[in-house]
């Protein structure tokens, strides 16, 4: 991806160099630009093609809120990828990180404070912390003891919210007391933007989760060009040479399941702000299996990919189970999805994004 | 002081005695090459030594410390580098980056918090990938994928992540095994080539006899877990024992 000819980077670097010099790490680098701009223009034109754009939005039946709903999944299945594509780990636990998240996030907002970014900060940080946690624990077996072991700690994590933890989280029912307060004090979340801004995006709310999502975009990127993402793939394909040049394999991984924790985080946060509600269903592990096949569906090892999985996975769940096409085929939508997920992995083993990949190979004649 | 020896060195799988009593000692810019037959334990030893497996008992000293109770990615970080029997490589990725996997390890450390920085900004590490390449003659691939190297290119990158590592001393389980002659033929240079411009002490265990006279300063005849001989290439050309065990009285 960021292979140019040698004669053009070293040019480059020198001016990146200075530049680098004064931003420090912070200064874009190689594609970062591209990737970032053109996720921000995607996503600026998503909601008005989804659901208000003549014609397009008829076909696709797409509303506002399921906009929204898509780009928060989209965030966890980013962050998911960063274990299973990157680093070559399952973890079946990631519901732990989404729903502790979230009800952080809900119980901060009745508690603390309302403010969209400080619930958002809140509930990442106490994802974070549990993912040092957990992983610490999972991490000390591999394979399917590691995804059993993860499993295992978020079902622990829904038993305690569903009784012993009620008084806190409402048990069965849920909590129900998030009450979010205007962003940044100023605009009301549900309030529609000013003018084309208002057209294009719509909501504030989805301009708040739209902006994280291309902040989350630019993070995930980074990491994949930092000696990180080098070092995941090395382990993902090759432990035992990982630790034989000397790497000390446990903590990446470790930090592999920390930082896939954070995105869990910041997407259980963004999704409390969203509903307004966290279902007891946030840590149920129907939630750990939903991120897997999003990320998978999209295509495992591509940054894109699980956002489209996600988008792809509610769009079956939200609209073709609302009869969507057609409407003999509404009560079949889990049908559908598992027709939709076996096909995929049948036609595409590396997902849409892979068979994405592949076409624009296939076109450009390999150049990337 | 040597750099690496063994003290008393006991390996035992259940009621088999891979390694008996090992005492071995490795002096700087040394060329020892580990022969024996097959079984003899010649692996078990590397990979004691590696820390890959367990001591039963003794002790391993590198520069005068003890590693028997150190991870391997420490045993690497202290400075001994192995390259594997088989091409253990990273096959999907380039051939560049399994190079800079192993300069990454051998510039920054076991482990850092560098996942905010750009991998273009570790110029030391691409130096150092790009100067490896070049000495083991795959710099022209660079960015072909390992998987899609030919065999005897997949060793020498294999011997170019070693080599990478920027080691004290490597650690060689038959660079060759598997090669074809003419591949053999480029490796041995190699080695020899690695022998005179970077001044490495190596260890190295190999079934070609002819490889192993060429290279080593010294040779150690392990059989049943035990050094039988020990001493010059001329000395264990002549020496009966070795004959008996190792080439089965075969005149050499």
């Amino acid at each position: 991806m960021s292979d140019e000819p040698a004669a053009a980077s070293e040019t480059d670097a020198d001016t990146s160099d200075s530049i680098a010099d004064m931003v420090g790490v912070w200064a874009p680098r190689g594609n970062e630009v591209r990737v970032v701009a053109g996720t921000a223009v995607v996503l600026a034109l998503f909601p008005f093609a989804f659901s208000r754009m003549p014609v397009v939005s008829d076909l696709l039946q797409g509303y506002q809120s399921l906009a929204t709903l898509i780009l928060i999944w989209g965030i966890f299945a980013l962050g998911f990828d960063l274990l299973l594509g990157y680093t070559g780990l399952l973890s079946f636990g990631h519901a732990a990180f989404w729903g502790g998240a979230a009800y952080t996030a809900g119980v901060f907002s009745q508690q603390v404070s309302g403010s969209p970014v400080l619930m958002v900060a809140a509930g990442t940080a106490f994802a974070v912390l549990l993912a040092w946690a957990l992983g610490f624990l999972s991490l000390r077996r591999g394979g399917i003891y590691f995804a059993i072991l993860t499993l295992a700690f978020a079902q622990m994590l829904f038993y305690m919210s569903s009784s012993p933890l009620a008084f806190i989280t409402g048990g069965e029912n849920g909590f129900t007391g998030v009450e979010t307060a205007e962003l940044f004090g100023t605009f009301p979340l549900e309030s529609e933007l000013p003018s084309v801004l208002g057209l294009l995006l719509g909501t504030w709310l989805y301009a708040f989760v739209a902006l994280i999502t291309v902040l989350c975009v630019a993070l995930a990127y980074r990491i994949l060009q930092s000696p990180y993402g080098m070092v995941f793939r090395a382990i993902r394909e090759n432990e035992q040479r990982a630790e034989f040049v000397g790497l000390n394999v446990w903590r990446y991984r470790l930090m592999s399941f920390i930082l896939s924790g954070l995105f869990a985080g910041i997407a259980g946060s963004l999704f409390t702000i969203h509903g307004t509600y966290v279902p007891l269903a946030s840590f149920y592990w129907t939630t750990s299996g939903e991120v897997v096949i999003m990320t998978v569906l999209g295509g495992t090892g591509s940054l894109f990919g699980p956002i489209i999985g996600a988008g792809v996975y509610l769009y079956v769940e939200n609209i073709v189970s609302g009869g969507h096409p057609f409407d003999f085929i509404a009560p079949f939508w889990h049908l559908i999805l598992g027709l939709v997920f076996v096909v995929v992995i049948w036609v595409f083993p590396r997902g849409i994004w892979g068979f994405v990949r592949d076409v624009r190979d296939a076109v450009t004649g390999g150049d990337d | 002081m040597a750099l690496l020896e063994t003290e008393n060195l006991v390996k035992e799988f259940g009621g088999l005695v891979a390694t008996d009593d090992v005492n071995l000692a490795v002096e700087e810019d040394e060329r020892v090459s580990i022969i024996g037959p097959n079984g003899a334990g010649k692996s078990t030893l590397i990979n004691l030594i590696t820390r890959r497996l367990d001591p039963t008992s003794g002790d391993i000293r590198f520069k005068g410390e003890s590693i028997v109770n150190r991870d391997p990615h420490e045993v690497v970080q202290m400075g001994v580098s192995k390259s594997f029997q088989t091409a253990s490589i990273f096959s999907n990725l380039t051939v560049r980056e399994n190079a800079e996997i192993a300069a990454l390890a051998a510039e920054h450390g076991s482990f850092g918090f560098k996942f905010l920085e750009h991998r273009d900004s570790l110029t030391d590490v691409h130096e150092v990938a790009r100067n490896t390449l070049d000495a083991v003659g795959l710099l022209d691939q660079a960015d072909r994928m390992a998987s899609e190297l030919p065999y005897g290119d997949k060793r020498r990158l294999e011997i170019g992540i070693a080599l990478a590592a920027e080691p004290d001393l490597l650690l060689m389980d038959e660079p060759t095994a598997g090669m074809s002659p003419e591949e053999t033929e480029a490796t041995v240079d190699l080695v020899e080539e690695v022998k005179r411009e970077m001044g490495l002490t190596f260890v190295l265990i190999e079934h070609d006899m002819e490889i192993v006279f060429r290279v080593s300063d010294r040779i150690v005849v392990l059989n049943r877990g035990r050094v039988i001989a020990e001493g010059t290439p001329d000395e264990i050309r002549g020496n009966p024992e070795v004959q008996e065990a190792y080439l089965g009285g075969v005149d050499l």
